[in-house]
């Protein structure tokens, strides 16, 4: 029942982390307790290629950032124009990693308290 | 990085800073540091990333600040040529411009190549460029 619970939330968001994280989440949420479970599941993930999706698209007024919750940098992205553009070009090969750190961010309390 | 051979995050990553150098050219084409400043940027980005990836961003970005100085010199002659008339066209500027569009299409496909195998997770050295990396980059 446990492993199935693990198998199914890596089968639904092993693509929303890093590569090299996968592992790691996988040993720690077996020793997760039933009510955390809940939380960890309602958890909203961003999907990273969204992100990309958006970031082409709005990359130039920080939209990208603004979703992943980097509203400093959203902000810094918006008031110079994407940073001349380069900002956004860099933006476009940054945005995934720095979703699924995000998504690292939030699933991380939960797996250490 | 699993028993010294780099994970496909990482050879994501590393991968990207140099096919991002070649977005870069084809964005800001007219103006030769374009690509430089988002080289930069992207390294600045990657500077707590693992060893592989800070080294191949370093690396890109040396092999960028070369093309930078040849491709300066080439756009403000051009620019003498054609909107001031300083300069006329001979041979000179000729021969000069086609060793900068040469430079530029070697470096353009080794950047390439070098995106490619990165992404493989192997390790590509540029001639010059990777020992001056090794000086820069520390484990």
């Amino acid at each position: 029942m446990e492993q199935n619970r693990i198998d199914l939330f890596l089968a639904s968001y092993a693509k929303f982390f890093h590569t090299d994280k996968i592992i790691h989440i996988s040993e720690k949420l077996k020793s997760v307790e039933d009510d955390k479970w809940l939380v960890i599941n309602s958890l909203q993930f961003k999907d990273p290629t969204t992100s990309l999706i958006v970031s082409l698209f709005g990359g130039g007024l920080g939209i990208d950032r603004f979703i992943i919750g980097d509203v400093g940098i959203g902000v810094g992205k918006l008031l110079t124009g994407g940073g001349c553009g380069i900002w956004t070009i860099v933006d476009w090969f940054l945005i995934q990693d720095a979703t699924r750190e995000k998504n690292w961010e939030m699933l991380q309390p939960y797996l250490y308290s | 990085m699993i028993g010294g051979k780099p994970n496909i995050s990482e050879c994501e990553r590393a991968s990207n800073s140099y096919i991002m150098s070649i977005v870069a050219i084809a964005v800001g084409l007219p103006i030769p540091i374009i690509n430089l400043v988002a080289t930069f940027i992207f390294f600045l980005a990657q500077r707590k990333a693992t060893y592989f990836v800070r080294w191949h961003s370093v690396q890109a970005l040396l092999s960028q600040m070369s093309l930078l100085i040849l491709n300066s010199k080439a756009w403000y002659w051009t620019y003498d040529v054609v909107f001031t008339g300083e300069s006329a066209i001979n041979n000179e500027y000729v021969a000069y411009l086609i060793a900068v569009v040469l430079i530029n299409l070697v470096e353009f496909f080794a950047t390439l190549y070098a995106a490619s195998k990165v992404r493989k997770g192997i390790d590509i050295r540029f001639w010059f460029f990777s020992d001056l990396t090794d000086t820069f980059v520390k484990k």
